[in-house]
């Protein structure tokens, strides 16, 4: 090897490494909005507010909020729970997480006189996860339903049990999807045993396993819920919310939606303040901008999921598809429905349940 | 014998051939999809598996999106660094594993690269997060960085032991003999010896630290947010078509900058050639 | 001339090489340090949290070895003793695939060799995951792939390779693909081409070179290559998640979950330190048997 040789690998080596501090430059030309003064930093899932939205407050208050995105309610909670989840202002946990994290002192105690709680739908607020609204605003809203193709299955659903009995049909085995959630797979099997899944004890739940496992070999999936696999067929009865359902009926106009008895649940994903939040006033006004009727009608839009003010429906837009199924459709008993909240001495059991379940699946 | 052997010879670099080109088009079919489905009209919003029309709008949609934009700016921003900081660390890692003239720290430093690669993600992410908490270091850039090399140096480290493996130990001896100290023998023999595995650590670093996602997923702040972790959170209400836009664009713009760095690095090498 | 002892100082060698071992020293110290940092310190904290007591989302410093039991139970040793299996056959599966590609590329010469190792990491230049949700687009019923089996009657009708163990193996063997051909790659180019014409000068056919000659002395690819896939296959959750509906649970599942669905850092830990043991042991078993870290020189 001559020298030459050896001298050209190390300047090219050397070459190239400076191209990476050049590209580093380069992507921080890339115009970074500048924050103005004052800052609002939000923790949420993605693409969880409308850019038209996000752009109309920028403009009204001169703040752009930092959102942060999270992939799960578990994550979320870990986060605040160290001090790394300091700087968060506003956080959108789930409805099944806020008594958590209120007990530990994580979410600021909202000063009622501060928000205008008057369009909201009132049979929204003050509900068991969270009494009196201490601690969260309803942002949007969904419940736990079935989708199926009503010629696979033969006929219609309209209980869990049907649910389940429907699964073990020939045509049907090995196209259902159950969610992930250890509730959602846990409290259907809950229902029909008579129990309340907020109050069952450990032996009830792991009563739930046998049964469950024993369903668990007609399952094809426990993804997130993919509309196109049920719009061609390869699955053709899930459970799943309603906006998720009115995305495959959307694509395949054959499917139904319900929402089976004798219970089921209805998840309200809500806006909440850091207790360490230090954009406090910001927060505020960003929450008071978004309650507003117009902007929570344009976010149902966007989102597909019903944000939470009253009359919403009678508000949307005339050529707003399915837009009944958004509300989850005709026929709701919406006094059935009940909020999953997380208990630290039932959660583990849930979970094993869940995986057992998972793991009878994939055996 | 040997008259067969030609043809032999030939049949054989087809075979490999073929299936060179069916493993290319195995790696870019994922790319063209997903560069054709950034143009995908989708439903309600949302991404779907059949194409459903063509539009534009997702890209535009896509920069609009603060939060998708400064993401991306963030991974690529992050990843950069880490792969900077893993090729030295790695190199010098790689390097020491085989040569390191103790060997009973050769074996500690071969334990550490495993231990690496063994441990879970998850567990370093929280690791990292119990260990910022307690020791009150604030999350930002440096400290995702740090928490994204581990991966990238081992994987730097182990290349490029694979690499000096093959370095003929006799070469250093005659260059010592020869009156070069350590330094130049490593400057003009093992480096250029190594300089495929060194270069390949280094991309292999900055794309496994563009799509490290768990211990992102820890170590976010509100200002500094991830693109894989963004991506990942879209899974639970469905992507729009609009993240598949902005993972077209990095592609391209990456693409561009690996570009530039071999044309820079084919105008060093026609510089440096000898004019006759 | 006498001869010197290597260590003496005395002859300007003997000083080179002491110098020589300052060097390698800093060799060893700078990532050992950074590592101790960044790495190696924060997991010590793992280590005593697994012996800790979980409370919800808290860690309770304790001295206790119910973690360890617990990991240790029925479930969690299935899914264990699951991952590996699991993981062994990616890898395999993986090295199969890899190294044919990596073999052509080390035969071409020059800027066309870098040119078509290159190829094949550019795909990797765009996110991973839009990649693999790209995978759910091709192989989903009525997608491109099925189309294109229809066309070449390869296998009609639908297809149903979605959220079943094939498709995960496929998406594994193309995410660490090109982990597999570097390695293999890098140290294909370091066979001297005369050995394989020696080889063949003396009667040796083309396959016969390649197997005793060329796939021995790639050996430390091979083994790189093995570790670099096998291992971190262990800790996977992204593709059996996307691309394999999720059922089963695997290692990385089962501890992921622990630090985020139950919020019991302390058994998590335990988990975890239980894995690092279980894997290390295995892999320096591994490397004893094959030998494959040991130099191979002409």
């Amino acid at each position: 090897m001559s020298k030459a040789f050896g001298s050209l690998s190390r300047r090219s080596l050397l070459t190239m490494m400076g191209a990476a501090p050049a590209a580093v430059a380069i992507s921080q030309l890339l115009p970074a909005k500048a924050l103005a003064a004052g800052a609002l930093n939000i923790y949420s899932w993605p693409d969880y507010f409308s850019n038209d939205d996000l752009a109309a407050y920028a403009k009204k208050s001169g703040v752009t909020p930092n959102i942060a995105t999270y992939n799960d309610n578990g994550a979320l909670f870990s986060k605040l729970n160290s001090p790394a989840g300091a700087g968060f202002d506003i956080v959108i946990p789930s409805s099944g997480w806020i008594k958590q994290l209120a007990d530990k002192n994580l979410l600021l105690e909202l000063d009622h006189a501060k928000i205008d709680f008057s369009a909201l739908d009132q049979s929204l607020l003050n509900r068991d996860y969270d009494p009196g609204n201490k601690y969260s605003i309803p942002k949007d809203w969904g419940l736990l339903g079935v989708v199926y193709d009503p010629d696979a299955v033969g006929g219609e659903i309209k209980t869990w049990q049907d649910f389940f009995d429907a699964g073990a049909k020939p045509n049907v085995s090995g196209k259902v999807r159950l969610t992930k959630d250890a509730g959602e797979t846990v409290g259907p099997a809950l229902w029909i045993a008579g129990k309340d899944w907020n109050t069952a004890s450990a032996d009830d739940i792991r009563g739930t396993k046998d049964f469950l496992k024993g369903f668990a070999r007609h399952v094809k999936t426990f993804s997130g819920f993919d509309p196109a696999a049920m719009a061609n067929g390869s699955i053709v009865l899930a459970q799943a919310n309603q906006a998720a359902a009115r995305g495959a009926i959307q694509q395949n106009p054959k499917l139904k939606w319900v929402v089976p008895g004798p219970h089921s649940e209805i998840w309200v994903d809500s806006y909440s303040i850091a207790a360490q939040a230090e954009n406090v006033d910001q927060a505020y006004d960003f929450l008071n901008f978004f309650l507003s009727p117009d902007i929570q009608v344009k976010e149902t839009e966007y989102l597909g999921y019903p944000a939470a003010i009253a009359g919403l429906q009678g508000k949307l837009s005339a050529d707003t598809k399915n837009a009944d199924l958004i509300f989850g459709g005709p026929g709701v008993d919406f006094s059935t429905l009940t909020s999953f909240i997380v208990n630290p001495d039932t959660i583990d059991v849930y979970q094993e349940v869940q995986n057992e379940v998972q793991a009878a699946a994939g055996a | 014998m040997s008259a067969p052997s030609g043809a032999a010879r030939r049949g054989g670099n087809l075979l490999l051939g073929l299936w060179y080109v069916l493993v290319v088009a195995f790696l870019f079919a994922p790319i063209v999809t997903s560069i054709v489905y950034s143009f995908n009209v989708g439903s309600l919003g949302k991404q779907t598996s059949t194409f459903t029309g063509w539009t534009l709008n997702w890209f535009a949609d896509a920069w609009n999106n603060v939060s998708l934009r400064r993401a991306v700016q963030v991974s690529l921003t992050a990843s950069f660094w880490s792969a900077i900081i893993a090729v030295m660390i790695g190199s010098s890692l790689g390097f020491a594993l085989v040569r390191h003239p103790n060997p009973l720290v050769r074996r500690l430093l071969s334990g550490l690269t495993y231990i690496l690669l063994i441990v879970p993600e998850t567990v370093v992410g929280t690791s990292l997060l119990l260990f910022y908490s307690v020791t009150r270091f604030r999350l930002g850039m440096p400290t995702l960085v740090a928490g994204i090399t581990p991966l990238a140096i081992a994987v730097t480290a182990l290349i490029v032991r694979a690499g000096a493996l093959t370095l003929d130990r006799r070469l250093e001896d005659a260059a010592a003999d020869l009156g070069a100290g350590r330094w130049n023998t490593i400057w003009f023999v093992v480096l250029p010896h190594l300089a495929p595995a060194v270069l390949a650590g280094a991309l292999m670093s900055y794309v496994f630290s563009f799509d490290n996602l768990v211990i992102s997923s820890f170590l976010t702040t509100p200002s500094i947010n991830t693109l894989p972790v963004y991506l990942y959170g879209s899974l639970q209400y469905g992507p729009s078509p609009a993240v598949y836009a902005a993972a077209t664009s990095v592609f391209v713009f990456t693409i561009v900058l690996v570009g530039l760095a071999g044309l820079l690095y084919r105008l060093v090498l026609r510089r440096g050639r000898p004019r006759k | 001339m006498a001869k010197i002892s290597p260590t003496s100082t005395a002859s300007p060698a003997g000083r080179h090489r002491a110098a020589g071992r300052a060097l390698d020293h800093l060799f060893a110290a700078l990532p050992a340090l950074w590592l101790l940092g960044v790495f190696i310190i924060p997991l010590g904290f793992t280590v005593v949290f697994s012996f800790g007591r979980s409370s919800f989302g808290g860690i309770k410093l304790d001295f206790t070895l119910d973690n360890y039991a617990q990991a240790l139970s029925g479930f969690y040793l299935d899914s264990f003793l699951r991952t590996i299996q699991f993981a062994l056959s990616g890898c395999i599966l993986c090295l199969l695939v890899a190294y044919p590609a990596a073999l052509f590329i080390a035969r071409q010469q020059g800027a066309r060799r870098t040119a078509l190792l290159v190829l094949v990491l550019v795909p990797y230049f765009t996110s991973f995951l839009i990649r693999v949700m790209s995978w759910q687009i091709l192989l989903a019923r009525g997608g491109p792939i099925e189309w294109l089996l229809n066309v070449t009657h390869l296998m009609p009708g639908p297809l149903d390779v979605l959220d079943t163990q094939t498709a995960v193996f496929i998406g594994l063997v193309y995410a660490y693909l090109p982990i597999a051909v570097v390695p293999i790659y890098i140290v294909l180019i370091r066979i001297p081409a005369g050995l394989i014409e020696a080889s063949r000068d003396l009667g040796a056919s083309a396959w016969q070179s390649f197997w005793h000659v060329t796939l021995p002395m790639s050996r430390p690819g091979l083994a790189t290559a093995a570790l670099l896939t096998g291992v971190p296959m262990l800790g996977e959750l992204v593709i059996p998640a996307l691309l394999g509906g999720d059922k089963g649970v695997l290692m990385g599942m089962a501890i992921s979950q622990q630090y985020l669905a139950t919020q019991k850092y302390a058994l998590g830990s335990a988990m975890a330190v239980l894995v690092l043991l279980a894997v290390a042991v295995m892999v320096a078993v591994l490397v004893r048997l094959t030998r494959g870290f040991e130099e191979v020189s002409a």
